[in-house]
């Protein structure tokens, strides 16, 4: 990495740590979280970008030239092969079920029966693997096929081979474009878990009026799997957020009463225990969180750094959470897609003038930059950032990296499949170190486990 | 760097050199299966076998005190990945057995006698579902959870693996300036069915009771084996593609039964290696003498043979020699009892006689043994360096090539679920299918190679 | 507002097993199917009144459709050819636009407007410009509600708008957009007449357009 490289890159991480942090900065950061429209920016299609990792460096490169003022970027979530491997069936893909330039979609359902609640909360690991798991992989259909094992071994390789394309894409924009990482590992709430990935919509609607006491025992139950599952996806090194995006806990979704008695609780446990791990959290509030999100003034200050949505008032959030968390927004899709550079330009000067006065600020669209984004109104987004967006001359802020956790801190005990005691029993005496073979066992019995988590995501 | 750089390149060019059969500066010192320079810093069999983080500096101190060796290998058994699978026809150090004893192959028949119609239409599916059920462990209950996920984990241990892997190999190039002796591997196809499926007492009824079956059974499982060890080979074929032939030895079988079940078809295998672009090291193990005539066949230049310990070199020199380079010429009791006065004695026979016109590689017989001493090894060395010189220096063009051959075909992909199959599954494609077909089979194959590598 | 029966008293309670338990009686007292089911859409009117007033909330929507549709099952049997046809207070086209496969917000419309008295023809999503057109032709619905949850839908909601103007019955027609990413910018870029914020603005403005 040349030292210009370099510099730029810590530069552009110490601005994005500072504003998360409340500290001075020496202007607003441009640090769009899910920036779509750099993924389709440079000319590639939906499908070629969820199918082709080899597209991801040429993308990146053409936006980060054109859009140099740019403060961080994302990596990918969706990998198109990988789904196909397994039959994943709770996402339509673009270029396999829908055009190539349409957006992928989640398909809402119900995955989790709710007869089942007292399954996964005696142990989660068993209720994934044995009920939820052959509903959404289609080659479970006949378990004991050659297929679908040779589907597990396929999908072992190709996640090794996606995170090696993942690592070489951050490698990439750290040391070859100077740009840092918007967030690094994924977490849903523990409520969200249950409402989006499990009892679908309809279910969990009906278990807060039904059961309600089952889900504060499931979302108890899910939170130390969660937390183990993303500490393993998150930055080794402790620079970048850790990325929640949190679906029902906006308005008119719950009640505020229930909002406090279900959502609440177990996604703040999940928040705390990683910022005691030394993470950030860059939590996206999507829809209107209006009337809940006064909650996050519970947690340490300046740890979580909030996206507020289109539907959300950002200067109202400004007010509420001013001087405890760092907010980003302020720009709704509609801006982005139908408005002019005119607009957009006024619009960004109103919010640096009002919710960025103080810092704490970062300018993003509502929870995304869209696809369809005018490229001369992200233009003028950062030229207004430029003009009315600065504070000062540079930033005073020592660069947070730490590739160890804090003092005394322990991971949360959580659940794998086949613990190294069964393995020992069934292995019988072992004749020589016991350490070095139990080392590996674990290693890859918690990969195993975080990788099977990260399909209810 | 540059050094380095300069360092393999001579190496690489000596090696090369010699199994092409071209002038070299001396006799190359390149042992296939050094197993004594596993442990020679001091690492147990079981540190060796289990922990990935230690081979880099194993290799280090190695060639640090032995400089003057020209090739060194990869390990081949990685005990997580056995353990992942619950692999049962290998004992472990440090498991099964106490951390210094070396591993070691359980035999045993995986495969019934009325098994070979399924085993010759369909390879692949009868590996998954007769022959991996009865070797791993882990899938005792079958369909279970706990059966999906040692697949899982096996998928991402063995890419782990493949990552430390290329780790230790541009270790070894860059740091060290020192190339592999070989990199993948292929059995012979009557090996594939004796060592790792009939077993010994199997085979050896079969060729009696059904030889046709195992004629058309060898021939059934060339293209998947092919295609599974050029999966493993050096993608720049600069090192040769290893096979460990066992069964082809004096007194299994008869010079008779040799020509009809055992050469064939590994002659057939062999060449589409080397139509690939490929050399070969082939371990002769035990007493070969009255068989290896027959790699005479084969083009001239490109099939490195390790003579074993029980087989005469000389005989083999005067055999084949000037057809294929040979290596050997040390016995594992040499080497690990012998003084390094008698090793002496014997490189610089070995140099006079064997390694007279070329086309020769000092090495044990087929390894160099956990327990050689280093005072021998030392010794080897040294007599090498003075006997075993011919000239100043390497004059041969280094063979480093990502490319095939002009026209050359690989042999037809395996594959459990071919893309035609998921495709229809699939339905309407809306976009571009190439995107989507071509990591569909990229897996596909890669999975299917995996499979090859769990039956000896 | 009209005192409610015990019935719609208890489904506006959410009173799941009270419910069930005065249907059960009223079927057994002979009474018919029709007159129950009119009694549950007083409920659910309640219901959306509750929702207006921000005292009920998505969840208690989407657990209420669940208790009527619980009733329904129960009343099936019951029901005559010709209770089918009720009389409606009008008929609502709803659909999620082509592209977008997203219905939650769709289908609580879709229930509040039936429990409203509306004939609700639902097209159910990714439906394309054609159908949009030709089912508000067919049915002469004068309201059409078009539902989108992602952003790159504006152009198509505006497609349908146009393809209203050229078969000549856009002004017969009010159009009312609504889900996450719309608002008064988009209502105006893809000329529609309304912008819902939430499901009971959507069956407000239907009361409105049918009188």
């Amino acid at each position: 990495m040349s030292d210009s490289v370099k510099a730029l890159y810590e530069e552009r991480l110490k601005r994005y740590q500072a504003a998360i942090a409340l500290a001075p900065t020496d202007r607003i950061p441009i640090a769009p979280g899910s920036n779509y429209f750099a993924e389709v920016y440079s000319g590639f299609n939906h499908q070629e970008y969820m199918y082709d990792a080899s597209k991801w460096i040429e993308a990146d490169r053409k936006f980060i030239e054109d859009f140099p003022e740019t403060d961080v970027l994302r990596t990918t979530r969706v990998w198109g092969p990988i789904q196909d491997i397994l039959g994943f069936n709770t996402y339509k893909l673009p270029g396999r079920d829908l055009p190539p330039n349409v957006q992928f979609q989640f398909i809402e359902g119900e995955r989790m029966k709710p007869e089942e609640y007292d399954i996964l909360i005696r142990n989660p690991a068993e209720f994934i693997f044995e009920y939820y798991l052959p509903r959404v992989f289609d080659v479970l259909k006949d378990r004991t096929s050659a297929r679908s094992y040779v589907a597990f071994l396929k999908a072992g390789m190709a996640q090794m081979y996606w995170n090696n394309m993942l690592k070489a894409r951050a490698e990439f924009l750290q040391n070859e474009m100077g740009m840092p990482m918007a967030t690094m590992g994924l977490v849903l709430s523990p409520f969200d878990a249950l409402a989006d990935g499990l009892r679908g919509l309809r279910g969990i609607m009906i278990d807060v009026h039904r059961r309600p006491e089952k889900i504060q025992e499931a979302c108890e139950a899910l939170v130390p799997e969660l937390v183990n599952s993303v500490l393993g996806a998150a930055d080794p090194l402790r620079r970048y957020p850790i990325f929640m995006p949190l679906h029902r806990g906006c308005y008119p979704f719950l009640s505020p009463k229930q909002f406090e008695e279900l959502y609440w609780p177990p996604l703040k446990k999940v928040v705390q225990m990683l910022i005691d791990a030394g993470y950030t959290v860059r939590a996206y509030l999507e829809g209107n969180w209006g009337p809940n999100w006064h909650h996050w003034r519970e947690l340490p200050k300046g740890k979580v750094l909030l996206d507020i949505d289109g539907p959300g008032d950002i200067v109202k959030a400004k007010e509420d959470l001013g001087g405890y968390q760092c907010i980003a927004g302020g720009l709704t899709d509609s801006d982005l897609t139908v408005g002019t550079p005119e607009h957009v330009r006024e619009k960004v000067k109103f919010l640096c003038e009002t919710v960025g006065k103080d810092g704490g600020y970062i300018i993003s669209g509502g929870c995304n930059i869209p696809y369809d984004t005018k490229p001369e109104n992200y233009r003028a987004m950062i030229d207004a950032i430029m003009e009315y967006g600065r504070y000062g001359d540079k930033t005073e802020y020592e660069v947070q990296i730490n590739p160890n956790p804090p003092e005394g801190w322990q991971p949360p005990k959580g659940h794998v499949l086949t613990p190294w005691e069964v393995k020992k029993e069934e292995i019988g005496e072992i004749m020589g170190d016991e350490d070095l073979i139990k080392a590996a066992w674990e290693m890859f019995e918690r990969m195993a486990f975080n990788w099977t988590f990260g399909w209810i995501l | 760097m540059e050094d380095k750089k300069k360092l393999f390149e001579e190496r690489l060019k000596r090696y090369q050199g010699a199994i092409a059969l071209a002038p070299v500066d001396r006799v190359p010192i390149a042992a296939g299966a050094n197993y004594f320079a596993e442990t020679y810093s001091g690492l147990t069999k079981q540190q060796f076998v289990y922990d990935s983080s230690k081979w880099m500096e194993a290799d280090k101190k190695f060639v640090e005190d032995f400089p003057e060796v020209d090739a060194l290998r990869s390990g081949r058994i990685w005990g997580p990945l056995h353990d992942i699978v619950g692999y049962n026809m290998y004992k472990l150090p440090g498991r099964d057995l106490p951390p210094d004893v070396q591993f070691q192959f359980i035999e045993g028949e995986r495969m019934k006698a009325d098994e070979y119609d399924l085993l010759i239409s369909n390879p692949g599916q009868f590996l998954l579902e007769r022959v991996l059920p009865r070797v791993f462990n882990e899938l005792k209950e079958p369909g279970s959870m706990r059966a999906h996920v040692a697949f899982l984990k096996a998928g991402m241990a063995q890419m782990y693996l493949a990552g430390a892997m290329k780790q230790r190999a541009l270790h070894l190039q860059n740091e060290l300036g020192m190339p592999q002796p070989m990199v993948g591997v292929m059995l012979a196809p009557f090996d594939m069915l004796a060592d790792g499926l009939r077993g010994l007492k199997g085979i050896m009824t079969d060729i009696h009771r059904r030889p046709d079956k195992v004629l058309e059974a060898c021939d059934a499982i060339i293209p998947d084996m092919v295609n599974a060890a050029l999966a493993t080979a050096d993608p720049l074929r600069r090192y040769p593609i290893f096979m460990p032939l066992h069964r082809g030895c004096h007194p299994f079988l008869s010079p008779k039964q040799f020509d009809t079940f055992y050469w064939p078809s590994l002659k057939k295998a062999m060449l589409m290696l080397i139509d690939a672009g490929y050399t070969i090291r082939a371990f002769l193990e035990g007493d070969w003498s009255p068989n290896w005539h027959h790699m005479r066949e084969l083009p001239k230049g490109k099939v490195l043979c390790d003579i074993d310990g029980p087989g005469d070199i000389f005989k083999a020199k005067a055999d084949f020699g000037d057809c294929q380079c040979i290596a050997g010429g040390l016995s594992d009791s040499l080497l690990i009892l012998g003084t390094p006065d008698e090793i002496r004695e014997r490189v610089r026979k070995l140099c006079e006689v064997v390694g007279r016109d070329g086309g020769f590689i000092m090495n044990g017989g087929c390894c160099i043994p956990y327990d050689a001493k280093p005072e021998n090894y030392r010794a080897m060395i040294d007599a090498t360096l003075e006997y075993g010189r011919y000239s100043d220096r390497t004059d041969f063009e280094i063979q480093c090539d990502p490319n095939p051959p002009a026209g050359w075909k690989p042999p037809k992909a395996g594959v459990i679920t071919p893309w035609e199959v998921k495709k229809a599954e699939l339905g309407h494609i809306y976009g571009d299918e190439e995107l989507i077909k071509g990591p569909w089979e990229m897996f596909e194959r890669m999975a299917y190679n995996w499979l090859w590598a769990w039956t000896w | 507002m009209a005192e409610l029966t015990a019935l719609a008293k208890a489904l506006v309670e959410l009173d799941e097993e009270q419910v069930m338990e005065l249907v059960k009686q009223k079927l057994d007292a002979g009474e018919p199917a029709m007159n129950i089911i009119k009694e549950c859409n007083e409920g659910m009117a309640g219901i959306g009144k509750r929702f207006e007033d921000g005292v009920y909330f998505l969840s208690e929507l989407i657990f209420s459709a669940e208790i009527l549709q619980n009733v329904m099952a129960e009343l099936e049997p019951h029901l005559k050819e010709s209770d089918q046809k009720a009389e409606s207070r009008g008929i609502v086209v709803l659909g999620t636009v082509k592209g977008d496969i997203h219905d939650i917000g769709k289908n609580i419309v879709a229930t509040l407007l039936t429990g409203a008295g509306f004939e609700v023809v639902d097209l159910g999503v990714d439906v394309p410009t054609e159908a949009f057109v030709e089912k508000v032709k067919e049915t002469g619905a004068k309201v059409l509600g078009m539902s989108a949850l992602l952003s790159f839908t504006y152009p198509e909601m505006k497609t349908v708008i146009d393809a209203l103007k050229d078969a000549g019955i856009r002004d017969k027609v009010t159009v009312i957009i609504g889900g996450a990413p719309c608002n008064e910018q988009v209502r105006e870029f893809v000329g529609a007449d309304y912008y819902a914020i939430d499901a009971v603005t959507g069956v407000n403005i239907s009361k409105q357009v049918y009188g």
